[in-house]
């Protein structure tokens, strides 16, 4: 092996450490016209009036698009899995978020058009919002979504992801201690360096060259042709280096937006949002709330484990439904827990739609599970390492979906660490493996776990 | 008043891949008339480093210098489909695509170099760009002449094509959540411990060091996966002390709209930290390569509020562990409050946090005795 393995420099290194690559806000064509979006004022309101013929009227003023402008209005971020589409592209009845696009206008300058939108009549009837996902469920919460405060579209009509594994009501029955919890991550900003920004150019061909910061060129591709309702030749995405993306730019914020106003003004738009937007508009990683009981033995083996989470999903579904099923299967985290029952909901809130953000599902219940592990090791007065390596998945052990592990770090890892800190380990614990559980580390409640020694 | 040092730990496993499969990714490869390659996929490059690591992969598997690869993702009118650089999976997948697509220009070349040397192509290796017969490596012929002898003799373009795919495991059981076949490409593990400082006048948490620990499978570029490693880690402590939207969570009001005012962390912040790769090889990754770059920021968190009890005795589990929280902490603890409840054999945490509390009579979590 020569370059594979070798510290070579990056590919682009100089040109970013030199200012020299070209992003998209980098990009500047002859006859470029500048967008600017009327956002909602409200967390919830019904639209009792929109009229946009001021701003379309104003000199300068080359497009001014709505909701019915737009050829397929719904189109969701999972739609290409089958599952259904609940978010507007503009608002068109409500706004569910402050933030929410409801018209764009395409100006001669950044100035113009945001003069343009502050022309735009609008008038709202405001309704009250929720934003305590632990009270979606209450009889008197507000009713905030089509589908009901939580999404109902999982596999069989299920309301919930269920995960259900050997029998909890039997571990809780045999643990020595139970231990509660309950966790919050709080939501966070994906903060890129480059805020969310699009040039689309319509060509003569007829085509449109959308100059893009999306970290999912063929995503985007996919959900513009969607909405747009023309075949992928129609389109060519212009892209492949994000100024920071986190998660946050596989949303397509506004390529499709853009696109409608260079098609109706005929000329080149392009979209960036300010520092402001960024933060205040743009979708974030969800908050969290998750709560967790462990059926635990006075030596720290975990025998089952009883969960519910809390998606704070925002607005609308985009990822959600998706990040929360990741998010059960990885709910034992690095150890296997033979009795399971998870129960976890999207719900929905009345703030900025949340999103996939680096770790999606999982950075939230590593959090959670890992700072429950601590809290059992102390309430046990075991070694917080020790009470780990013995619950570590092993090779042959299963999965919280049944999936048998085949070669599992998670002893060399913790191990390692042992080392470098200077963490003492008994010596079972030292010499331990991944190896498939015997003896003493295959304990009567574990026997049911292993899977079928043929497979592995 | 005083500072307080305490240390915590955390282990955690994550997914390459979209969950549940179905995101397929590739890669087309051409051969200039010098033997120089051109590259194209769909991965966009957010500052993982994807560019290089495919880059890396196609000149390690076709036998040739790095500064023979240029690689173009810039559109795709050009480039064949990447789902998208997320799920950690650009260097599992797209790389995976990125060696296919190697393979098979690697094969035309001993193919045409086969014809021009009259050399049987199983009788021949690359190395370091050169075609050399096997046992005799005087007998020897440059990818250059082999490429140039393509285009002017054999009329031919040499080149290769890859896709990587592992089908979407749609069917998951709505009872009991069970597959019928991985919902993940391949599964990547760290342990990270902290070392934290708290002062109780302030309830400032400063992070002192970090040492983490991940099993990368094959750390394609050493450098980049640790600058991966360490970026994560940087991200994994601003969830754990800094960074929050709704700074009153579940309320909306006093958001931060500026870097001014929503506190990402910067250098100051950044303790010392300490890396340590495992290359426990994936079955199906590029060269045995496994997708680590999401989990970078997952168990620093964890580790970090563990340290925080181990400093100064109280569990803080809402996030950011914000010296605001510690202060109120410190002060229920004093008043006898921050206890857990215990009834039998049941030791309950954060019951005011807890929907039983909160909800009015819409969910409840039951935990059986």
């Amino acid at each position: 092996m020569k370059v594979v393995g070798a510290r070579i420099p990056r590919y682009d290194g100089v040109a970013h450490v030199t200012g020299r690559t070209t992003y998209v806000d980098d990009v500047r064509v002859p006859g470029m016209l500048w967008a600017k979006a009327l956002r909602s004022p409200h967390h919830h309101a019904a639209i009792t009036k929109l009229d946009t013929r001021p701003a379309a009227e104003l000199p300068g003023v080359h497009a001014v698009i709505t909701w019915e402008d737009v050829p397929l209005l719904e189109y969701g971020h999972l739609s290409a899995l089958g599952i259904p589409a609940d978010e507007p592209l503009l608002a068109k009845d409500d706004v569910r978020y402050k933030g929410q696009p409801i018209a764009l206008v395409a100006a001669e300058s950044e100035e113009l058009a945001a003069e343009a939108v502050e022309r735009i009549e609008i008038e709202f009837e405001e309704r009250p919002a929720l934003l305590d996902v632990r009270q979606a469920f209450d009889p008197e919460a507000p009713k905030i979504h089509q589908w009901g405060n939580w999404y109902p579209h999982f596999e069989g009509g299920m309301d919930r992801r269920q995960i259900r594994k050997g029998d909890v009501a039997k571990a809780f029955e045999q643990a020595d201690v139970i231990v509660q919890g309950v966790y919050r991550p709080a939501a966070i900003e994906h903060a890129p360096l480059e805020t969310q920004v699009c040039l689309v150019v319509p060509e003569p061909n007829g085509r449109l060259t959308i100059y893009s910061c999306t970290q999912a060129l063929y995503f985007s591709l996919g959900v513009v042709a969607a909405h747009l309702q023309v075949p992928l030749n129609k389109l060519k995405i212009v892209g492949g280096t994000t100024g920071g993306g986190f998660g946050g730019k596989v949303d397509t914020a506004t390529e499709t937006m853009t696109s409608l106003l260079a098609m109706k003004a005929g000329r080149p738009v392009k979209w960036r949002w300010t520092r402001e937007e960024e933060f205040l508009c743009s979708s974030t990683r969800a908050p969290w709330h998750m709560e967790i009981a462990d059926a635990v033995t006075k030596d720290g083996w975990i025998l089952g484990r009883k969960m519910l989470t809390l998606h704070d999903s925002g607005a609308y579904a985009r990822f959600s439904p998706y990040g929360l099923t990741k998010h059960s299967f990885h709910h034992t985290g690095a150890y296997t827990i033979p009795n399971l029952e998870f129960d976890g909901y999207v719900v929905f809130t009345n703030r900025v739609p949340t999103t996939a953000m680096r770790g999606f599902g999982v950075t939230s219940v590593s959090f959670a599970v890992e700072t429950h592990m601590s809290r059992i090791a102390d309430v046990l007065d075991l070694d917080p390492y020790e009470i780990r390596l013995r619950n570590a998945n092993r090779i042959g052990d299963t999965s919280p979906n049944g999936i048998v592990y085949t070669d599992p770090s998670t002893v060399p890892t913790i191990q390692a660490i042992a080392e470098a800190t200077g963490h003492e380990l008994s010596a079972e614990f030292r010499t331990m493996t991944n190896e498939p559980r015997t003896g003493e580390w295959l304990p009567e409640h574990l026997v049911a776990q292993l899977g079928n020694p043929e497979e592995h | 008043m005083a500072k307080h040092r305490g240390k915590g730990i955390a282990a955690i496993e994550y997914p390459t891949g979209m969950n549940q499969n179905g995101d397929p990714s590739q890669c087309w490869i051409k051969v200039k008339p010098d033997g120089r390659i051109d590259v194209f996929a769909g991965t966009a490059d957010i500052g993982n480093g994807s560019k290089t690591i495919q880059a890396q992969i196609v000149a390690e598997t076709i036998g040739v210098p790095y500064d023979w690869i240029t690689y173009d993702n810039s559109n795709t009118d050009s480039s064949p489909v990447c789902t998208g650089t997320f799920a950690s999976r650009a260097t599992f997948v797209a790389g995976k695509a990125a060696e296919k697509a190697a393979l098979q220009v690697k094969a035309k070349i001993l193919e045409i170099a086969g014809k021009e040397l009259e050399i049987d192509p199983a009788d021949l290796e690359i190395i370091d760009g050169e075609v050399v017969a096997k046992g005799a490596p005087q007998t020897r012929m440059s990818i250059s002449d082999v490429a140039a002898a393509a285009t002017w003799g054999h009329g031919e373009l040499i080149t290769g094509t890859g896709a990587q795919l592992k089908p979407y495991a749609a069917i998951v059981d709505p009872e009991t959540g069970r597959v019928d076949s991985p919902p993940h490409s391949a599964i990547s593990y760290a342990a990270c411990a902290a070392e934290v400082e708290v002062d109780d006048e302030t309830g400032e948490v400063r992070v002192l060091r970090l040492q983490q620990c991940y099993d990368v499978g094959r750390a394609i570029n050493p450098t980049q996966v640790e600058g991966q490693i360490e970026g994560g880690a940087m991200m994994g402590l601003g969830l754990g002390v800094l960074e929050n939207c709704y700074p009153y969570y579940p309320s909306v009001e006093h958001r931060g709209g500026a870097f001014g005012s929503y506190l990402a962390p910067g250098m100051e912040e950044m303790p010392q930290i300490d890396t340590i790769l495992i290359e426990n090889p994936s079955q199906d990754g590029p060269y045995g390569a496994k997708g680590i770059g999401e989990m970078a920021n997952n168990p620093q968190p964890p580790a970090i509020a563990a340290a925080v009890y181990d400093a100064i005795g109280v569990w803080i589990t809402e996030l950011p562990i914000t010296p605001e929280r510690v202060l109120r902490a410190l002060e229920e603890k004093a008043a006898g409050k921050h206890e857990p409840r215990r009834e039998g054999k049941k030791v309950v945490f954060d019951e005011e946090l807890s929907v039983n509390t909160v909800s009015s009579g819409g969910i409840r979590f039951e935990v059986p005795a």
